[in-house]
Order: C-alpha cells, then sequence, then structure tokens
C-alpha cells in the first residue's frame, strides 16, 4: 500500500513524503534536522511536550511543533536554520529547559554523549538570566538497584514514562504532582521491577536516568563501542558492548528493526558484569587426590585432558548448554567425532526443522491481524523481546489468543503462532498448527517456537555437520565432558556425572564445577567470543570478541587436542564456519553473516513435518484439575545469579493461581497455600492472576522444588506462632 | 451569607428564559415554560437542518475560544461517514477565575442544559453525552443528576445516554483536549492539535465539545429562530446574550444576562451599581484572568469580541472584576501568576518552567529586590512563553502579567524605589499566597523556594 | 454488601470497555471510604481496574482533590484567589487560622479538621467562597468563622 505523496517545501529544499509524515521526519527525508528531546517515533505517537522542534510554517502566525505537525500538499517550512522565528522559539526553549538544569556535566555521566549537551551548544543561549534558585531534589536516588535517577537533571521530556506505558505497558514509572513540581518517580518507592526497565536509560536525553553499573565509569571520548549480539536467550538482540581499557563497561541496544527494534532486557543489559565475577575461572583446575581441585598449567591441563580422552576409549558422552557458538560446538564435535569416534551427545534441547518453512521476523508478530500465544510459560521469560511484539501487536489492533481453534483465527488474514513451552518438541508441534491451518507462504503468516536456550539450533547444526557417522550406542560412559555453565550447573548432568569414570567440566565459574569435576577447564563468555550464533527466528547472526578473556579461547585448546588425535582444525572461527557453512549455511561467508543480520532462512530447509495426528499434549488436567507449570524465569541461570543488582528481580517465591481455581478453594491473595503431588509438597503464598487460565497453577522453576504436573492445592494451616 | 444575584438585566430572555428568582429544576417547572419544546421541534427536523440553523445564528462558544458553534458541529461526520460512535462533551469545568455562569445555569435551568445536550445529539446524530463537571461543584452535580435522572425516567433523552463525570481539582481540565484526557482516565495533560477533537476526540472518536453556556443557548437560538437570534447583541459576531460575571469591588456583583454590546461602564457602573465606598476603579480583570487587564481609559469599550479585540481585549467567559485604587498591580500580577503556576500541567517546558519563573521575577518585585531590568526581562520571558506552548494556559499566565508590566510600569518601578510594597498591608490582596501545593506531596519534591 | 471492587465494575460499565474512564470516579470513591488515598486505597483502586498503584497514583496526584495525605474528618476550604481576595479572602483565612490554629494545609492536633487555601471555587459574586465539606458557604466574613469551626466541632 502505497500513501499519497505531498510536496513540502522545507527551508527552501522541496521534498516528496507520504502524506501524514511528521515535519522532523519529513526534514531528516529532506536532510536536514530539527532538533528534539521528547520525540522519539518508537515510543508511539508524538507528544509535542518539549517545544525543541518548533518551526515556522508559511501561513500560521505561531511556530509550530515539527514533531506533530504533519505533512500537507504545498506546504513551506521554515527551520531555526533559515527563520529568525524558529531560531529564537528554539533558543526560548533550551533557555527554559536549562533554568532549573543543574549544569553539572562536567560530573555527569552523560556529559560527551549528551542530546542537551549537543543541543545546548548548537542552538541555545550562552548565558543565563535565571538568578533565583533553582528548583532542588534529593539526587541520586535510586529507583533500583540498576537505575538511579536525578531529577535536577531531568527534563521532564516524558520518554521514559511512555515507555513504561506504551511500550513495556509495566506502568510503574509514573509522572507525579504537575506543574513545575512534576517529578518522574515509581509508587511508594518501590523499585522499577521488570523485563526492560534498562531501555529507559537509554531513552532519556540528559543525565537523569543513567545505569548504575556505569557511574563515573567511562567518559566517551576514552570507550569503544563494540557491536555483537546478546548470548543470554534466544532473541539475540543486536547490542554494543562499551568497552574501556578492555573491560565491558555496560550494554547498549543496538537497533535491529526485524529483531528488536532497539530494546533489549535487563538481563541482556546488566548481566554482563558476570565476566568479572568472583569466581571467574582464568587457570585450569585438576583432581589431584585428598587436595580436591587445584590449579594447573595449560600444558599440564592439555596433557591430562588428551590423557582422559584416550582412557575413555570412545565411550565419551558430550553435554552441552545451547550457549555455545557454532564454531564451539563444531570444533568439539571435531575433536571428539572425528579424532576419537565418539558420537555420544546431549543436545540442550529439542530442535525441529518443521518451522523453517513458517520464518518471519519477530517484526512480523506487531503486523499480524491474530497472534496466537500457545503454552503457560511466559513469553516474557523466555524470549523477553517477543512479549514486546506481542504488545505491540495488540496496540495495533490485533486479537491476542490462547486458542488456535478459535474462530477469528480462520478468519484472519495475517496470522501468527508463538508456541512458548513447556513441550512442544522442539517446535514439531506448532509447526503442524501451521501446516493445518495452511500458513504456508501466506504473506504475514508464520509461526515462532520460543526454544529454552541462546543457540539450540546452532549447537545442533554445527554438531550435525562436524560429522556423518552415527556411531554405536555405549553401555557406560568413560568420559563425560560439560561444556558450559547453565550444563554445569544442571542436576541431572551432575547427576549423570556420578555414573561417569571421569569428567571434564567447560565453565567460567569455580563455583560450577567444583566438588564433582575431574578436571575444569575455564571457559569464555559470549562477549568474549567470536563466532555465530542462530536465534529463535533461524537467523544467523555474528558475535563480536569485546574484550579478550582471561583465559585461552575454547577454539585454542580444542584445536590442539585434535592435533594430538591427528585432526586437522584451524582454531579461527572463519575457517571453522566456512566448514559449516558449506553443509548447513549454503556456502555463505563468515564476512557476510553481517553486523545487521538478514533473515535468510535455510537453503536447504529439512523436510516439512511429518504428516502425523498432532500430539495430545502431555496430562491435560481435567475438570477441576490443577496443572502445574514450572518454569525458568528470565531472571535466573550462572550470570543472572552472579550480578548483585540483578537479585531484587528475580522472582519471588509464590505460586500464580487463576481467579477461577483460588475462588473455589477459597484461597485469596498471600494466602499460604500448599502444593502437592506424589507425596511431596511445597507451601507458597498465593497470587491470584487474573489473566491466567483456570486448570493451570505456574511457579517459578527455583522455587517448585521439582514439582510439575497435576498437583493439588489447598490453603495450607495456619501456622501457630 | 446571600444567594448569588442571578437575573436578566436587560434585552431578551434567553438562557434565562422563565427564570424569575425560583430555580427551574423539576420537569414540570421547566416544562410550565416552555421546556424541551424545542428538544420537540428540532428532533422533527432534518439534523443537518438544526446545524444550518446554529451556523445561520452564529452563536459562538460561551467558554472563553468564541468559535462558531454551528461550524463546530458541521465538522463532526456524519455515522455514514465513520464506523465509531460520535460523542458530545459538555465542559462544565468551569474553572477560570471570575466565573461562575454555568454553576448558576445548572442550579438554576439545568433542564436547559439537557435539553441543549439532547439538540446537539440531534443535531450530530450522537446518543453519547457525558457532561464533565468540576469536582467542587458537589450541589451543581447532584441538582444535574436529579434533572438528568428525571428526563431518563420522562422518556426525554430518546436513548441518548448522559453521563455526568466529575472532575478532581485541575483547572487545566478546563481545555478542551485535557478534558478528553481526563475523562479518559489519564492525567489532565492537554493533547497537540490536530488532530481536532471534531476527528479524534474522546476514545479517538469524533467529539463535539461546548461549554455549559453555548449548549444551554442552543434551545434558545432554535426558540426565536436563528435570524431573529443573528440581530440581537452586537451582529455580526457577537451574536445573543451573554452571561455577564460581575465581581469584585462593585456594589452589585451578579451574573447577569445582557445583550452583546453593552459597554463595561454601562455594566459596571448601571447594572452593578457602581464601586461600593467612594472607591475608584483602577483596573478591569477583563474576561478572566487569563487575558490582559482593562485600564480606565477603556471602559467605554463595548463587550463584543470584536470591539475588545480591536483594543487588545478578550471577551474570555465574560468575566468583569474590578478592581480598585487599594489593590497593589504587581500583588494581583503575582497571583494571578502563582495561579497559573500551581495550574500549569507540566507537560510542555515553556508553560512549566516559565510560570515559576514569572512568580520569582514577581514575587522579588513586590520585595522590593528586583532592578529595573528585570521589567524588560519579565516581558521577555512573557514573550517566550506566547505562542511556543501546547495549549493556551501558558499565553494565559503570561498575558496577564505582561498586561500589567506594561501598563502598571509606574508602579512596578514605585516597588524598587520604596525597597518594597508600597501599598503594604492595605492592598486587598496583600499577605494572599497561593494554595499549598497540595499535590507536591511526594517526598522527593521538595518545597518550591518561590 | 457489595464490596469495592464490584462497586468499580458498576461505575465502569458507564463507559466503553476497555477504557480507563473509571479512574477518577474509582479513586473519588475510595478516598470516600478510606478518608484519603493512602497506599491500600490506591492498590485497591488498581486491581478493580486492572491497573497499577503507580498508575493510580500518577493520575491522582495531578489533581487537588485527591487527598495522597491524611486530611481530617472535615475540611474547609477558603477562595484565595482574586475575586475573593480583593473582598477579604485573607481576613477570612487568617480568622480560620487563629480559630482552628494551624496553616493552611493543615490539619487540626485532633484529627478533626483540615484547613485549606484553594483556587477559584467559581462564587465570585458572594465572596469569599468556604467550602465546607464541599458545600458552599457565600460571603464569609471573619465574624462567621467562630460559628462554623463551632458548628463542625458539634458546639
Amino acid at each position: 500500500m502505497s500513501a499519497e505523496l505531498v510536496r513540502v517545501t522545507i527551508d527552501e529544499r522541496d521534498v516528496h513524503v507520504p502524506k501524514g509524515t511528521n515535519l522532523v521526519e519529513t526534514a531528516l527525508a529532506a536532510g536536514l534536522e530539527i532538533p528534539v528531546f521528547c520525540y522519539e517515533p518508537r515510543l508511539g505517537e508524538p507528544l509535542g511536550a518539549c517545544r525543541m522542534c518548533l518551526v515556522e510554517v508559511e501561513g500560521t502566525p505561531k511556530l509550530q511543533a515539527g514533531c506533530t505537525l504533519t505533512a500537507v500538499d504545498g506546504m513551506v517550512v521554515r527551520t531555526a536554520r533559515t527563520s529568525q522565528q524558529a531560531a529564537e522559539g528554539q533558543n526560548a526553549t533550551l533557555e527554559f529547559i536549562l533554568v532549573n538544569h543543574p549544569l553539572d556535566c562536567p560530573v555527569c555521566d552523560k556529559g560527551g554523549e549528551c542530546p542537551l549537551q549537543d543541543l545546548t551548544f548548537r542552538y541555545g543561549p550562552g548565558n543565563t538570566r535565571m538568578s533565583f534558585e533553582k528548583l532542588t531534589f534529593e539526587k541520586p536516588i535510586p529507583i533500583s538497584p540498576t537505575i538511579s535517577l536525578d531529577r535536577e537533571r531531568c527534563i521532564l521530556c516524558y520518554r521514559c514514562t511512555r515507555f513504561s506505558e506504551g511500550v513495556s505497558e509495566d506502568l510503574q514509572l509514573i509522572a507525579a504532582n504537575r506543574g513545575s513540581l512534576s517529578v518522574i518517580t515509581t509508587f511508594e518507592d518501590l523499585p522499577y521491577k521488570g523485563a526492560f526497565t534498562g531501555n529507559v536509560t537509554e531513552l532519556c536525553p540528559v543525565g537523569a536516568l543513567l545505569p548504575t553499573q556505569y557511574r563515573f565509569e567511562a567518559r566517551p571520548w576514552e570507550i569503544v563501542d563494540v557491536p555483537t549480539v546478546c548470548g543470554l536467550c534466544p532473541v539475540g538482540c543486536n547490542i554494543n558492548a562499551t568497552v574501556r581499557e578492555g573491560k565491558v563497561k555496560r550494554i547498549l541496544s543496538r537497533n535491529h528493526p526485524e529483531i528488536d527494534e532497539g530494546w533489549i532486557c535487563d538481563k541482556g543489559r546488566f548481566a554482563f558484569t558476570h565476566l568479572r565475577a568472583g569466581d571467574r575461572l582464568t587457570q585450569p583446575l585438576l583432581r589431584v587426590r585428598r587436595h580436591g581441585l587445584e590449579a594447573v598449567s595449560w600444558e599440564q591441563a592439555v596433557d591430562e585432558a588428551e590423557r582422559l580422552l584416550r582412557e575413555a576409549h570412545g565411550r565419551v558422552v558430550t553435554v552441552f548448554s545451547g550457549s555455545e557458538t557454532v564454531e564451539q560446538v563444531y570444533a568439539l564435535g571435531t575433536l571428539l567425532r572425528r579424532g576419537l569416534d565418539s558420537h555420544q551427545a546431549m543436545l540442550p534441547e529439542e530442535i525441529s526443522g518443521g518451522l523453517d518453512a513458517y520464518r518471519l521476523p519477530l517484526s512480523s508478530i506487531r503486523d499480524a491481524d491474530v497472534v496466537v500465544v500457545l503454552g503457560e510459560v511466559p513469553v516474557v521469560e523466555r524470549a523477553p523481546i517477543v512479549d514486546l511484539w506481542i504488545k505491540a501487536a495488540r496496540r495495533n489492533g490485533a486479537r491476542i489468543l490462547d486458542d488456535a481453534d478459535d474462530p477469528a483465527v480462520a478468519e484472519a488474514e495475517r496470522v501468527v503462532l508463538i508456541w512458548s513451552g513447556p513441550g512442544g518438541r522442539g517446535g514439531t508441534t506448532v509447526a503442524k498448527l501451521a501446516e493445518k491451518l495452511g500458513l504456508a507462504e501466506r504473506d504475514g503468516c508464520g509461526a515462532f517456537y520460543l526454544p529454552e536456550t541462546p543457540n539450540g539450533r546452532g549447537v545442533a547444526d554445527a554438531w550435525a555437520a562436524c560429522c556423518d557417522e552415527e556411531g554405536e550406542d555405549i553401555d557406560s560412559i568413560g568420559l563425560l565432558v560439560v561444556s558450559g555453565d547453565e550444563a554445569a550447573g544442571d542436576d541431572n548432568v551432575r547427576a549423570l556425572a556420578e555414573q561417569a569414570d571421569a569428567t571434564i567440566v567447560i565453565s567460567m565459574f569455580g563455583g560450577l564445577a567444583a566438588g564433582w569435576a575431574d578436571l575444569v577447564l575455564p571457559g569464555t563468555g559470549y562477549l568474549e567470543r567470536d563466532g555465530t550464533f542462530v536465534n529463535l527466528e533461524g537467523r544467523l547472526q555474528r558475535l563480536r570478541r569485546t574484550v579478550t578473556p582471561p583465559c585461552p579461547d575454547e577454539l585454542e585448546w580444542i584445536a590442539e587436542l585434535a592435533a594430538r588425535f591427528d585432526v586437522d582444525l584451524a582454531p579461527y572461527p572463519a575457517a571453522i564456519f566456512a566448514e559449516v557453512s558449506q553443509r548447513v549455511y549454503g556456502s555463505l561467508a563468515y564476512g557476510e553473516v553481517g553486523e545487521v543480520a538478514p533473515l535468510r532462512g535455510y537453503p536447504e530447509a529439512p523436510e516439512q513435518v511429518a504428516r502425523q495426528p498432532l500430539p495430545v499434549p502431555e496430562q491435560k488436567a481435567r475438570r477441576g484439575q490443577i496443572r502445574l507449570v514450572a518454569y525458568k524465569p528470565l531472571f535466573s541461570g550462572p550470570a543472572v545469579e552472579r550480578v548483585a543488582e540483578l537479585q531484587f528481580q528475580r522472582p519471588q517465591p509464590e505460586l500464580e493461581l487463576s481467579a477461577d481455581d483460588a475462588r473455589r478453594r477459597k484461597i485469596a491473595n498471600g494466602d499460604l497455600v500448599t502444593v502437592g503431588s506424589n507425596g511431596s509438597a511445597i507451601t507458597l503464598p498465593a497470587r491470584v492472576n487474573r489473566r491466567l487460565r483456570a486448570g493451570i497453577a505456574r511457579v517459578a522453576l527455583e522455587h517448585s522444588d521439582g514439582l510439575h504436573g497435576i498437583v493439588e492445592i489447598a490453603k495450607a494451616e495456619k501456622v501457630s506462632a | 451569607m446571600s444567594e448569588t444575584t442571578v437575573r436578566v438585566a436587560e434585552g431578551p430572555a434567553l438562557v434565562l428564559a422563565g427564570y424569575d428568582g425560583e430555580p427551574l429544576t423539576s420537569l414540570a417547572a421547566y416544562r410550565a415554560v416552555g421546556g424541551y419544546d424545542e428538544l420537540e421541534k428540532a428532533r422533527a427536523q432534518d439534523p443537518q437542518a438544526v446545524i444550518q440553523e446554529l451556523i445561520e445564528s452564529n452563536l459562538r462558544g460561551r467558554g472563553g475560544a468564541f468559535f462558531p458553534t454551528g461550524r463546530k458541529a458541521s465538522f463532526i461526520p456524519t455515522p455514514d461517514k465513520i464506523a465509531k460512535p460520535i460523542y458530545i462533551t459538555v465542559n462544565a469545568d468551569e474553572s477560570e477565575p471570575g466565573t461562575f455562569k454555568d454553576r448558576e445555569i445548572m442550579l438554576k435551568v439545568p433542564h436547559r442544559l439537557i435539553e441543549g445536550c439532547l439538540v446537539a445529539a440531534h443535531a450530530i446524530q450522537s446518543s453519547h453525552v457525558y457532561i464533565y463537571i468540576r469536582g467542587e461543584y458537589s450541589r451543581e452535580y447532584e441538582v444535574l443528576q436529579a434533572a438528568v435522572d428525571e428526563a431518563r425516567e420522562a422518556g426525554l433523552l430518546g436513548g441518548v445516554e448522559i453521563v455526568i463525570h466529575r472532575g478532581a481539582g485541575a483547572y487545566i481540565c478546563g481545555e478542551e483536549t485535557a478534558l478528553l484526557e481526563s475523562l479518559e482516565g489519564k492525567r489532565g495533560q492537554p493533547r497537540s492539535k490536530p488532530p481536532f477533537p471534531a476527528i479524534s476526540g474522546v476514545y479517538a472518536a469524533p467529539t463535539l465539545i461546548n461549554n455549559v453556556e453555548s449548549i444551554t443557548t442552543i434551545p434558545a437560538v432554535l426558540a426565536v429562530g436563528p435570524a431573529e437570534f443573528a440581530q440581537i447583541g452586537a451582529p455580526p459576531d457577537s451574536t445573543g446574550t451573554r452571561l455577564f460575571c460581575l465581581s469584585g469591588n462593585v456594589e452589585r456583583p451578579g451574573v447577569y444576562e445582557a445583550p452583546h454590546g453593552i459597554t463595561v461602564r454601562h455594566l459596571v457602573d448601571d447594572i452593578g451599581g457602581g464601586l461600593p465606598g467612594g472607591h475608584t476603579l483602577k483596573a478591569v480583570m477583563m474576561g478572566g484572568s487569563s487575558f490582559p487587564v482593562m485600564t480606565p481609559d477603556d471602559l467605554d469599550t463595548a463587550l463584543d469580541a470584536d470591539a475588545l479585540g480591536a483594543k487588545g481585549y478578550f471577551i474570555g467567559s465574560g468575566v468583569v472584576t474590578v478592581i480598585d485604587e487599594r489593590t497593589c498591580m504587581v500583588q494581583f500580577a503575582l497571583r494571578v501568576a502563582q495561579f497559573y503556576m500551581h495550574e500549569s500541567c507540566g507537560k510542555c517546558t515553556p508553560c512549566r518552567v516559565g510560570t515559576r519563573w514569572l512568580v520569582q521575577l514577581l514575587r522579588a518585585v513586590e520585595d522590593g529586590a528586583a532592578q529595573e531590568s528585570d521589567f524588560d526581562l519579565m516581558l521577555d520571558v512573557c514573550d517566550r512563553i506566547i505562542g511556543k506552548c501546547l495549549c493556551v494556559l501558558g499565553d494565559s499566565a503570561a498575558m496577564p502579567v505582561a498586561s500589567c508590566v506594561t501598563k502598571f510600569r509606574d508602579e512596578f518601578r514605585a516597588h524598587l524605589e520604596h525597597g518594597g510594597c508600597p501599598f503594604g498591608a492595605d492592598s486587598q490582596l496583600a499577605g494572599l499566597f497561593a494554595p499549598v501545593d497540595q499535590h507536591a506531596h511526594t517526598a522527593a519534591a521538595e518545597e518550591a523556594p518561590v | 454488601m457489595t464490596t469495592f471492587y464490584d462497586e468499580v465494575q458498576e461505575i465502569r460499565a458507564r463507559y466503553p470497555e476497555g477504557t480507563r474512564s473509571a479512574i477518577l470516579p474509582a479513586l473519588q470513591l475510595a478516598q470516600e471510604r478510606h478518608g484519603w488515598l493512602s497506599r491500600e486505597a490506591l492498590e485497591e483502586v488498581a486491581d478493580a481496574l486492572d491497573l497499577t498503584p503507580a498508575y493510580c497514583y500518577s493520575v491522582a496526584s495531578f489533581y487537588d482533590m485527591l487527598h495522597l495525605d491524611p486530611v481530617g474528618t472535615h475540611t474547609v476550604e477558603v477562595c484565595t484567589n482574586v475575586c475573593c481576595g480583593l473582598v477579604n479572602a485573607q481576613a477570612v483565612l487568617d480568622a480560620f487560622e487563629r480559630e482552628l490554629g494551624v496553616a493552611p494545609g493543615e490539619t487540626t492536633e485532633d484529627g478533626a479538621i483540615t484547613l485549606r487555601a484553594v483556587e477559584c471555587l467559581g462564587g465570585c459574586s458572594t465572596p469569599t467562597i468556604v467550602a465546607v465539606d464541599h458545600r458552599y458557604r457565600q460571603s464569609v466574613t471573619p465574624e462567621d468563622v467562630p460559628a462554623i469551626v463551632g458548628e463542625l466541632r458539634g458546639e
């Protein structure tokens, strides 16, 4: 659909823009800048609050706000470049903005990258005529452990509150009071809590909302922003890592319009300090009888690894985390499979190629007419940004349903299915639904499966690509190789280790491997790696090394080991990728993956989903019964556990109950309830969630004590003091 | 504790027709003076014809903007052109200092307001009416609600739902888009225009917004006929009568219905009985506190928008507040500026910051702590507010202040020479401070040092 | 007895579905019940409207008539804007301050009466306007003040 074009003359330049384009965008199209503070197109309708964008419009006596006024054919506009009136208007706005601003740029973290500072230099008065006391506030106020607020610097552009209301829809960061006493605040000084709060620090055009982690850490001329991709969830948001003197100082969004639109979650933004966690390993650890683990040299560690590999006689089992790069898995796979004929691996999760026929960019969710979200795991806990796309869809008028049989689905033009889990067989189930609904090759239609791990698909791709042989089943485990922190932190993996003759753990953190590994090889983090990831859209993306890891890169020692087993492996991501790419990624060159990667899909997509009847979901609750869903929260895992500022974000021990089930059991908000199944039981406070479906109860995995499936729920007996 | 004087001072009784001191609050009483006859007539007509009559009458908005009521109604899309409901919103958030006429309409002739709503609803084919009444008007709300209920029971609403929505104390909600935001359950901060409410008003649907007096005048327009109405008052633009709000240092303050075009002097001296106690007139708060103050040499100006406009005044909401020689005009400007600082919504920069700065400057003048150059600075600050804000509240603060600085510069200067206010405690406004900022209760905001 | 939640649902029904229009009436109702908008009151409103307490607080703090701090059982609100001011509102306010022993914005020690100075109440021709428990008293003079206070104190 092409909109009608109109001609606008702006500073004597003619430009054609679609009718309805605002003047700020019109000016941009003409190569001109109209300065703004409150205008931010990603926040919805323009506000017209800051009055920085005042322009002169021929035929209108008063100056007009360029952000709210839209282009009309024949309109003649003058910006401050050619209009004295507009220049004076902008000067006036800046004078007013600075009346109460403390002008403390030398001690402000925003200094040097501050729109207020920049625009003041370009358009503002050189002096102040304000001779009275400025408004003062207590400062800085921690509105959460991760964000501080300086109300004196705030210019009340309402970007942050509009984000909270109209993007994340958490309605927590608000404006209070009226007039000159207006302030940005939270309710009752409670921390601003939620998956996306940190975005307000990037939206703030002054130094009012700042990340506490970055306080007094760097100046803009000392830093470099390295473009990479977040490796903490399957979305793969594009990010910049701000690096100063070899250390990551903060994470910023890097707008990929199809993936994240420039928003990132707080885990992606604030969890990076896990790189400097107290138990970060830099030296290999070897089990020495009676002494436990002792630090050893890398030479010794590699010798030891070689010895353990040889002693296993091919009975090696490898467990992956799903957070490894494609290249790491390919390298390790090549060593084990080609060098040792050991083909046994536990991949992090089930992967299905069935969805490849229904691939869409995430941004297409926003344009859907109907979005069907299936599963009881909250989307935000698995793939946070997807939740923002769903919210955007709802604001656009889409219907958000939880039932694919709803008649609205059949009637809608653009249908998007999202499977959030639990279960779903790696996307097979939702792919079958998509097939049943005939979504293939229909414009704007598609399906998503939200995996549990950041690179589960890439790990599976790489493991499959490194060898064609299958190998035989083994009856005992000679050596268990545990790759990555998530696997190392998994109780089931530790149980497996007990059956193994020996265990090698590759992990960043001593805390995860102490006590049960025979050899611990320090691992790297996603911010320290070069390589590729495949996200939940099936999009191949490039990770860049933003800082040098404090230990050798995995590829280095894997290649060295490989050589000892006569396997030729170059320890370079580009070389390894070239091999994988030949087999899986259509021979795409490493350099072509791109900094803003397109959605290429799989050139040789695996076959369509087998034509079987839809599987019946496991353990469907009967009427009156309750099925407990224990989900892995967004704010959990080895990285989050090591970031003190993120602890407040972790879920409370509580049980979410539907209003129906609560009423039937006479349970009110805050009541203690007992959840039991097969003789084991836990007691938790209840939280009644009116949006939860009847028959479902939900709890964070870390508070579930292993319970899931059909459970009995009752109000707990009053415990006497 | 006397009651407000409300009467027809001269000319035809239109808004107050049939009212002779006994409130027409019951349906029977209103019926007895011909009430709801015009509704019946209107409903027998084509909706477009009703709009046409309003256009011909040149009835203009009584809330302050003086926009032609008929034209405004004609901007509303007809139901066949739009898939959304069409709304009517009545602005009963009367808060402009010096204005107290809408309140009297609701107390004295509530059914005429309802009749006006129903005629307007027929004209634009709407079946949803919201009356946004300021929260402080509790008795007025009860009287009006009772009248709505009675009209509903009598079957007069004809499928139109009238909901009375109570405000909660914010002057800015009298601004039409702020009113819509407030009605939608948000902070009452004005929206940018365009889009205008006629296209995208409440719930983003076409909305006709009119002041209480404007709506209440509609039945009168139909009663006397548009051609006749257009001849009353000061045609062509200031047609019909007006409920003038006379207050201040005057012998007989009150709400007086009189045709547009009588002079300020006539209203003050003849209708209002002049100033009491031999005091002399120093200034008039003309139109409301949002506009330039009138000086005595302009008292013979006619109360018609064009005549006033030619001299830089505004008819506003029909306010004429008399200020006598005892009042310090710096105090007046300061009190007015404090009001706007208190009522600024805080959305746009010039108003939020400028109103507070003006208060600081005026306070310095009043305390004798200013310098001559501060007068020009004040004028410049006013100039930098006027025409640059999101809505008119900023202008409303700046215009009266600028007019005081300009017209009473000698009095301002006397404060510098005297080292403080030469009027001292004798000025009526002495010591009157702005209301405590009752909404600044968050521990966050420290005391505003003004 | 209908619960607050149910009552708010009735108010909601007056407005189109999915809108937040019921928030002012709901806040007013909560204030009637609690005397002021305490944290609990705001949480109750938020729950009934499917909003957050923060949002309700944001809205409430915009309006002068919604109290986010405790107020007295009775309120005395004296108009101090220009029209009443020209005809001696200051003297009326002073009289209340003396009689009650509190400054505007404060509540008497016994928690009985809150005195407030407010903006134009729209009764300009009968100054001074004093809203006593939200009912206007017209043409109030300083001499009337002791009787009004006495009335509130049940004397």
